[in-house]
């Protein structure tokens, strides 16, 4: 480290040997015994668990969430156009979109899409017909990436 | 006459031993590098109650991926990657529960408290810098300034250009170098 440190202008040298001696510190409470008997212990037990996935991220749940964003897409659609009335296509998503969810996630969900229609344009296909299966897996992912927001 | 030298056998033997069902292997590879990842995992800003448990976390997900561990860079560097994304994972959910605090200030009780307080000062101020910095920069800039690692390790541990190594760590040293003014 020290001869890295030799890159660093001298006030942030300074500055990284304190948050250093800091880290050494915090780090010297973490057992590694302790660690080493807890993985093997969880190794044993879920070697072959599923990875958690968070809810959105499962297919199912993907095409549910974009379903929410196509509605509220549609809404910026009718919005513009108010001769088109796509009601009954909105309900038939609705409905079998939401039968699946628990009222959480619903929740979650709703809430989400209310801050879509900012990206929706920039997302979405640009004909109004669009529907979910003229999205890719890669546009469903790029959707609720957006609502998802960047990472830090 | 000195201590006799006692062979270490090398990371790539005990991730082999441990493929091969030997978990005593896994162990020692724990032991061998979980203070290191714990540094790099507290120079993030991450706080004291959830470092084992952020250490802990990174180890069972490399030894999972174990497999599929290549060697192109060391197993520490490969661990400390997965540290970064364990990190990514956990920071989404401190934003979402507003954790603003991540860690409290642990002063020594010998020394020149004038002295204690300043350098607390400025890790603080450096922590609180590091987590402004993009996820690349921050974990090149630590890789690095912290860990001491080549920017080859580095890029390869990352999956990025050597090239790009340097970047991220050019434009994390001068937002840090502002930041601290």
């Amino acid at each position: 480290m020290d001869r890295m440190n030799e890159e660093l202008p001298r006030g942030l040298r300074v500055a990284l040997d304190a948050l250093e001696a800091r880290a050494a510190k915090r780090a010297a409470a973490v057992d590694p015994e302790r660690v080493a008997a807890r993985v093997l212990e969880r190794l044993r037990r879920g070697g072959a668990e599923a990875p958690r996935q968070v809810w959105w991220a499962r297919p199912a749940a993907l095409r549910i969430a974009a379903a929410v964003v196509l509605l509220v897409a549609a809404g910026v659609v009718v919005s513009r156009a108010p001769s088109r009335a796509p009601g009954a296509v909105r309900l038939e998503v609705s409905i079998s979109a939401m039968d699946s969810l628990s009222s959480g996630q619903l929740e979650a969900v709703l809430q989400a899409a209310t801050e879509v229609r900012a990206v929706a344009d920039s997302v979405l296909p640009t004909s109004s017909a669009a529907s979910l299966d003229d999205l890719s897996e890669q546009q469903l992912e790029t959707l609720l990436a957006s609502l998802n927001g960047a990472e830090g | 006459m000195g201590t006799p030298a006692v062979a270490v056998v090398p990371d790539g033997d005990l991730i082999a031993r441990y493929l091969a069902g030997d978990e005593l292997a896994a162990a020692e590879l724990v032991r061998r590098h979980a203070t290191a990842l714990a540094r790099f995992i507290a120079a993030h800003g991450a706080p004291d109650d959830e470092l084992e448990d952020l250490t802990q976390e990174a180890f069972f997900k490399a030894f999972r991926a174990l497999a599929s561990f290549r060697g192109g860079a060391s197993f520490r560097t490969w661990l400390l990657a997965i540290g970064g994304n364990v990190l990514k994972d956990r920071r989404r959910r401190w934003r979402r529960t507003q954790v603003v605090e991540l860690t409290p200030e642990i002063r020594d009780p010998s020394g020149d408290p004038g002295a204690q307080a300043e350098a607390g000062w400025t890790a603080e101020r450096l922590e609180e810098g590091i987590g402004k910095l993009a996820r690349l920069q921050r974990e090149v800039f630590l890789m690095r300034a912290q860990q001491g690692l080549e920017y080859a390790e580095i890029a390869s541990g990352l999956g990025i250009s050597e090239g790009a190594a340097r970047v991220h760590y050019h434009h994390a040293v001068k937002r840090l170098k502002a930041w601290i003014a």
